[in-house]
């Protein structure tokens, strides 16, 4: 099969979702001239003209509160937020009005729209540019929350977010856009809910998101070399959550990793360990580890956010550390 | 398609190693964690597991020579695949080092488990037990306080309850490696007391060593004239730790400049403080600080003020060292050891305590880790409890000092017209003259000296 970036990937789930579907519009900050900031969506402006593809002005409420009401009417808007950092400012669009619409109104009204938007520290954006809280909106009913590791997942759960009737927050990595790997030519959904197993094994449960997932099947390889065989669990949606993936693994395993870039303190990894240790404790050999971002602001100095960030080395040592529980 | 077998690295300045016996010969099928030779480098033995499943198809370095680590020693193919041609040739016994990355990867391989301390003591009172294990216990009726904990902090793992639910079977094998049969056979041990550290606790030859060694130490056994007879006309083979401990210190007496720096510290102070805390830390703590400990920290405290003498000398310039690991010069059977505590500028006195009791008792067994020999980046050597006045030490190479310390003596001095007495120490401090001058190494004497004899102050926050 070809291989394509994740952002090549994104832009042709895009691409051939407007092409189906005329209420398919896209609004964002230099999204049409420019392309996006991660090039996301560059040619769509030529292609599908300025009514579709919508610059806005730097007015995040404004334009996301346009797409919950453009969506209401029936409309399939797909907004894009240029860092997650900045969903802060129209928190009360997407938290009281895209997530709760379809509830209040008794189901008569529906928001089918996304919001795109994305994570991940490592290139020296500092603070406000750099942050992983897309725990924030998992913990929020009403959400629908995406989180693709591959370019493969980037298209195929795309695809589905926009042809969803649910509102849903589509949370990509930055340091993934770059990344290549086999995406099908045609149109194709992946549903939301279904975790997928990216690496078999009987010694270890690793549940990882994002840039992990990368970095969580090179430690197993070499956990491998040690003759530690690792689970790999990509849960692909974070709310909906697949469960039964995750448990069933754990009960094989009985050892628990969990790898996510958010904040330790209440993130994802404190859902999933809590979720073990309610349902699954009795199958537990080894106290669960979650490798998670330190409690801090992303740092801008280089040397600091390298000392932020973490991956396969850290991983690895709590591989180890879990093993040592024979 | 054929797995290169190499020397794995062994420590951060292991360089190279020799394989002391093939537990495979050519042609065994072998099983991917299944152990195949032992390796022995500077003073420690440790088994190699498979990295592949198959067949060992060649053995490309014999038992005994000294390679490289890294160094490809074997094959292992799959069922009737052939050896490929590049290592076919005859020349290719001395060693093929492989740069390669699967090498590299490979070379990892170092058995964990052999880090872990060996907790094997049964516990009273609330049992510390992970859930799945419990689980189990509960389901075969298995009484907890019965379990022995092999786990982490003492904690009782899921093995643990599967072997103890085992049908005792006396008739099962006990897990020895062939040579450390042959040598408890030599030393006349027996094999039933004494505790494996290799993998699944298999009985390694520095277990047999280390047991006789004990055996020779508690009886105490004055050797007999006949035996001391023996001693002159005979060639006594240099064992692996001999060879180690020559071939280092000659090559840091030759290559490192020596100097060194001598004073007289007043030990009253520290010995009455010590005096004055002894009941109350051993209450509190179950633990003994020796005097060693206060120089242990004392030391550490100097370092952080000399950074330069946490430094080593390397061809890009000199490397002074993050952490602060104190090695403490321990004398074992037939050698000597230098066990570090690690980060001692950081760590109480409590902390040091513990991890000063355990490393020398675990030394005097010969259950040290290479990287507890290996982490040190500054040694003390006492001599203080022989009638030593003062001596030189040699530099335990890479590091660039090493402090010597002599016995407490008694010593008169006048106060006020009045003859009085009190204790002395003279010490030694030795340093790489490449790196540290004269000037430099003063200051690290003096200021040791006297938080030596300002215990109160220089312990207070530990």
């Amino acid at each position: 099969m070809r291989e394509i970036t994740y952002c090549d990937a994104l832009n042709e789930a895009l691409r051939q979702c407007m092409q189906e579907d005329d209420r398919v519009v896209v609004l964002g900050e230099d999204i049409g001239c420019y392309g996006g900031i991660f090039q996301v969506t560059k040619g769509l402006l030529d292609e599908f003209g300025p009514d579709r593809i919508v610059d806005t002005p730097i007015a995040e409420a404004g334009f996301v509160g346009a797409c919950v009401g453009a969506a209401l009417t029936g409309m399939r808007p797909v907004a894009e937020i240029m860092f997650i950092d900045f969903t802060t400012v129209c928190m009360d669009m997407i938290v009281n009005q895209m997530a709760k619409m379809h509830y209040m109104f008794g189901g008569k009204g529906r928001v089918p729209m996304v919001l795109r938007t994305n994570i991940g520290a490592g290139r020296g954006t500092a603070a406000q540019h750099s942050q992983s809280f897309h725990s924030f909106f998992a913990h929020m009913p009403g959400l629908v929350v995406a989180a693709p590791a591959t370019p493969y997942d980037a298209k195929g759960l795309l695809t589905e977010a926009i042809k969803n009737d649910n509102p849903v927050i589509f949370v990509e990595h930055k340091r993934l856009y770059i990344s290549k790997g086999p995406v099908p030519e045609e149109s194709y959904t992946i549903p939301f809910g279904k975790a997928e197993i990216k690496r078999e094994g009987r010694d270890v449960t690793i549940v990882a998101t994002h840039a992990l997932v990368g970095s969580a099947l090179e430690a197993a390889e070499q956990a491998s070399k040690e003759g530690i065989e690792a689970e790999v669990i990509d849960p692909r949606t974070l709310s909906p959550l697949d469960k039964d993936t995750i448990l069933n693994s754990v009960q094989k395993t009985g050892r628990l990793l969990v790898a996510d870039e958010d904040n330790k303190t209440y993130g994802f990894a404190a859902e999933i360990s809590a979720i073990v240790a309610e349902e699954a404790i009795y199958y537990l050999k080894a106290p669960i580890i979650r490798n998670a971002s330190p409690d801090t602001p992303v740092p801008f100095s280089p040397p600091l956010e390298k000392a932020y960030m973490f991956g396969k080395e850290a991983l690895m040592e709590s591989i180890r550390r879990l093993m040592a529980y024979a | 398609m054929a797995v290169e077998v190499v020397i794995p690295m062994l420590g951060v300045t292991v360089e190279n190693g020799k394989i002391v016996e093939w537990l495979k010969t050519e042609g065994d099928p072998v099983e991917k964690g299944e152990s195949l030779f032992i390796v022995e480098a500077d003073k420690v033995t440790t088994e190699v597991e498979s990295p592949a499943t198959g067949i060992l198809a060649k053995i490309l370095l014999p038992e005994g020579e000294e390679v490289p680590v890294l160094t490809v020693v074997g094959l292992i193919t799959e069922p009737g695949e052939a050896i490929p041609d590049a290592y076919l040739p005859p020349g290719a016994s001395g060693g093929v080092p492989s740069k390669g990355s699967k090498a590299t990867e490979t070379g990892e391989q170092v058995d964990f488990a052999e880090d872990a301390p060996a907790t094997q003591t049964a516990l009273s009172g609330p049992v510390r037990i992970v859930p799945a294990a419990r689980k189990l216990a509960q389901d075969r009726g298995l009484d907890l306080h019965s379990l022995l904990p092999s786990g982490p902090e003492n904690v009782i793992t899921y093995d643990d309850v599967v072997k103890a639910d085992a049908p005792s079977d006396d008739a099962v094998p006990q897990r020895i490696s062939t040579l450390a049969r042959r040598q408890a056979e030599a030393h006349g041990v027996s094999t039933d007391a004494i505790k494996g550290t290799g993998v699944r606790g298999r009985i390694m030859r520095s277990d047999v060593t280390a047991a006789a060694d004990t055996v020779r130490l508690e009886r105490k056994v004055s050797r007999s004239a006949a035996e001391v007879d023996a001693t002159f006309g005979s060639v006594i083979p240099m064992d692996s730790m001999r060879q180690t401990i020559a071939r280092r210190l000659a090559g840091s007496a030759f290559t490192a400049p020596h100097v060194a720096f001598y004073t007289d510290v007043h030990m009253d102070p520290l010995l009455q403080y010590r005096k004055s805390i002894l009941n109350a830390f051993e209450k509190h703590y179950d633990l003994r600080p020796s005097i060693n400990d206060f120089l242990i920290k004392a030391v550490a405290l100097t370092i952080r003020e000399f950074p330069l003498l946490n430094g080593m000398l390397k061809d890009d310039g000199i490397h002074v060292l993050p952490n602060i690991n104190v090695g403490l010069a321990v004398a074992i059977p037939n050698g000597l050891v230098v066990p570090a505590i690690t980060d001692a500028d950081q760590c109480g006195l409590k902390g040091i305590v513990q991890q000063r009791s355990d490393l020398v008792g675990r030394a005097l067994k010969g259950q040290l880790s290479m990287d507890e020999m290996e982490r040190g980046t500054f040694t003390i050597s006492s001599l203080a409890q022989f009638d030593i006045t003062f001596f030189t030490s040699i530099l335990n190479p890479p590091q660039s000092g090493i402090l010597s310390v002599g016995k407490t003596r008694d010593e008169l001095y006048l106060v006020d017209g009045e003859v009085k007495v009190r204790h002395v120490a003279t010490m030694g401090l030795a340093v790489d003259h490449r790196i540290i001058d004269g000037a430099m190494a003063a200051g690290f004497v003096q200021g040791l000296k006297e938080k030596l004899e300002t215990p109160a102050f220089t312990f207070m926050h530990t």
